[in-house]
């Protein structure tokens, strides 16, 4: 084995990613995986010929090299697809995003004025404090429309109350929208453009895993390696620096040795095998790094056609599945006979609790059962099933996660020829389209010797909103027109100006002079006592024209910087509740 | 993107606004001059038998005007000069205090 070869764990898009750029910088790497296929969340399982997501990947990206690669490397099968999608709640369907008409016909005219009510009554007594995901939700929304439309799909994904579950959850889920966003939303109405990344995607023909196994061959094609089959069991050091890897294949140990190492691999997993092993306190901060797992149910239906979704999210809590998908939406061929449909039903769950541990046997009936009880398939028309279990699905952001991840990356960071990549070797909420850029950034810090920081490479939820912004030409106007008026500045030059006028207007009427001198000019000492049109009531004049003007200036900016200040706080609140209305894309 | 955000609100909390002086200047001039255009052909069709007596009392400062359509132009002309200088010299004034608080920062 050559020692100058970099090692990569894990096939997914941040392990593939990173080793396609090693393979293009002409460097050796191998890529070792624990499974029998590559990409990792985003594989495609295929099951008697018919392929299954897990969960469903959506391709969409900000990042230009991460689009520029999906292109080159599947042309025209990287599809570009129509979404729709809708939630399921009360027996009844709900486009999804929402729509004002369509809900109030689903929900009844009653329910929809009940839910008017309590907005407005969450909007003027607000929750004091916003420590919870209920309780941040219902001052956006008041809290009959988050018990309708987001309490139990939540409470399905991450299996706790949505009152235990904390109000930072939300608040980072969007945390990406951006104050420019929020102020360029009250100006300008959706370009075509955004709404064309909200209502259509990129697939690939073949589902998410096509696209890996399209990397996986040109990886090969430029000689480096990725061998299947082959967890990484061990990984040795020596001080700060990784020096070999165990790897267990088919029972058989091999030491794959390597001058710098990347890993995705979920990050307490990594500590765990490190030999020696790091200090116990970060070991202990690793442990506290949870995640939420996926079961995915796979039901093939003897129906050509069951419903237009792509997926359904199931907010309905009498069934226990929170999203269905229909793989044959997302590309026709996922099915290789047309007279048939695939389902994929998505259970969140966590290892060890009552789902995980269901027999598969039991799970395909559940599925049938549900499905049957949605009413979007009669059960009988299902033909076939299996069950794919996915551990370590969702990076949890629990209260404390920040914490522990500080102790766990001040370790990490200290492996000198060491990068750690990718949403679970970040404990990170990232895309494919993240992860890979975090493998890219990894091959350019180990490489190239930059200093890229990948634990700042961010979800980024207002992909949609971002469309609109021109970068820094809108930045700077915006900066321009919400800048403060300052108070002071103003009052004084307005104060100055005034002052001049008056003391200017009633010295010209005494050099003007005249039997009676000013005789309306002077009807100002009503307001101005003592003033009079005279050489000594120009002097009070100024003084009282600079007073009044600058009370006139300085109220003038207040009330212009607190009008402009409630009008960003609008502003941002607004986008705010645009954004979370489609939180559940994001998970 | 979050460290642009943050530029964005750090801009839009620590810095002052400066203003145009010239476009500010032209706006009060042509909104002066626009009035006083405006309230002096408004008094001349409304007519009567003494037209504007108060509004003709502006002739004490701008010399030439009265409250005649004629007089109309050369208040729209006076009241564009005046507004013009106030204008601009009210920005000009806040920029320069703008300016040395900044730098005091
Ligand atoms: C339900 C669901 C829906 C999603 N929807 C979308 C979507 O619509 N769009 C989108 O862009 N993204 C989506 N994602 C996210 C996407 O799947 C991930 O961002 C992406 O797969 C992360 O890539 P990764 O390489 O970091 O990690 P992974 O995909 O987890 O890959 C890590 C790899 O490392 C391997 N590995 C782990 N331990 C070892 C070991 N000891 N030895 C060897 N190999 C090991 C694993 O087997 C795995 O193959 C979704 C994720 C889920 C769960």
């Amino acid at each position: 084995m050559d020692p100058h070869t970099v090692v990569v764990i894990g096939a997914g898009p941040a392990g593939l990613t990173a080793a396609y750029e090693l393979a293009k910088l002409q460097r050796r790497a191998i890529v070792l995986e624990k499974q029998d296929r590559v990409g990792g969340l985003a594989r495609t399982e295929n099951y008697k010929g018919f392929c299954f997501d897990i969960g469903g990947h959506r391709f969409f990206t900000k990042v230009e090299e991460v689009n520029q690669m999906w292109r080159a490397l599947l042309g025209q099968d990287f599809l570009r697809r129509p979404r729709l999608s809708r939630i399921y709640y009360n027996r009844r369907f709900f486009y999804y995003p929402l729509r004002p008409l369509n809900a109030v016909i689903g929900l009844g005219l009653l329910r929809s004025l009940l839910i008017v009510l309590s907005y407005v009554r969450w909007q003027l007594f607000p929750h004091r404090r916003e420590e919870t995901f209920e309780q941040w939700v219902t001052n956006r929304f008041g809290k009959r429309l988050f018990q309708t439309f987001f309490k139990t799909y939540t409470e399905k994904v991450w299996g706790i109350s949505c009152s235990d579950l904390r109000a930072e959850w939300a608040a980072q889920r969007i945390r990406g929208l951006s104050l420019k966003t929020a102020l360029l939303s009250m100006f300008l109405k959706p370009k075509q453009t955004i709404k064309t990344l909200i209502e259509e995607f990129h697939y690939p023909r073949l589902g998410p895993g096509m696209m890996w196994r399209a990397v996986k061959d040109e990886i090969e094609r430029r000689d480096c390696a990725v061998r299947l089959n082959c967890e990484v069991a061990a990984i040795r050091r020596n001080g700060n620096r990784i020096e070999s890897v165990v790897v267990s294949n088919n029972g058989h140990d091999e030491i794959v040795q390597g001058s710098a190492f990347i890993s995705s691999m979920p990050l307490g997993e990594f500590l765990k095998k490190l030999d020696p092993p790091p200090p116990p306190r970060v070991i202990e901060a690793a442990k506290q790094l949870r995640y939420r797992d996926l079961i995915v149910v796979c039901l093939i239906v003897k129906k050509p056609n069951l419903f237009p979704d792509n997926w359904i999210y199931v907010h309905d809590p009498e069934v226990r599945v929170g999203r269905i998908q229909n793989y044959k939406n997302w590309s026709p061929d996922m099915v290789p006979d047309p007279a048939k449909t695939s389902l994929g039903l998505e259970y969140f769950c966590t290892q060890g609790d009552d789902l995980w541990n269901t027999p598969d046997a039991d799970f395909v009936e559940l599925g049938k059962r549900e499905i049957g009880r949605i009413g979007v398939a009669d059960a009988t028309d299902i033909e076939d099933g299996c069950v794919v279990r996915v551990p370590n699905a969702y990076p949890v952001y629990d209260t404390d996660y920040r914490r522990h991840l500080a102790t766990v990356r001040e370790f990490v960071d200290g492996l000198e020829n060491f990068q750690t990549v990718g949403r679970n070797g970040l404990h990170r909420y990232n895309n494919q389209d993240h992860a890979m850029l975090t493998g890219m950034l990894a091959v350019r810090n180990l490489v190239l010797g930059e200093h890229n920081d990948l634990w700042s490479v961010n979800t980024e939820p207002d992909y949609h909103e971002e469309a609109l912004v021109e970068e820094s030409a809108i930045e700077e106007a915006l900066a321009r027109v919400f800048t403060k008026l300052d108070r002071l500045a103003f009052g004084l030059s307005l104060g100055a100006v005034s002052g001049a006028l008056l003391f200017v207007a009633t010295l010209w009427l005494v050099l003007k002079g005249g039997e009676v001198v000013g005789p309306n000019l002077r009807l100002l000492n009503q307001y101005f006592p003592g003033y009079s049109v005279s050489l000594w009531g120009s002097v009070i004049g100024l003084v009282y024209g600079f007073l009044s003007g600058f009370i006139g200036g300085w109220l003038f900016a207040f009330l212009r910087n607190a009008t402009m200040f409630l009008y960003m706080v609008r502003a941002e609140r607004k986008a705010q509740r645009g954004l979370l209305r489609r939180i559940f894309d994001y998970l | 993107m979050a460290d642009e955000d943050k530029r964005l609100e750090q801009i839009i909390l620590t810095r002052l606004v400066r203003l145009n002086a010239k476009i500010q200047g032209l706006v009060t001039g042509l909104a002066a001059g626009l009035l006083i255009f405006i309230a002096t052909n408004w008094l001349v069709l409304k007519g009567g038998r003494q037209v504007g007596p108060h509004l003709s009392l502006l002739g004490q400062f701008f010399v030439g005007y009265r409250v005649t359509f004629l007089g109309s132009l050369i208040g729209f002309a006076y009241a564009f000069v005046c507004g013009f200088i106030v204008g601009y010299s009210v920005a000009w004034m806040y920029n320069w205090i703008a300016d040395l608080k900044e730098v005091k920062n």
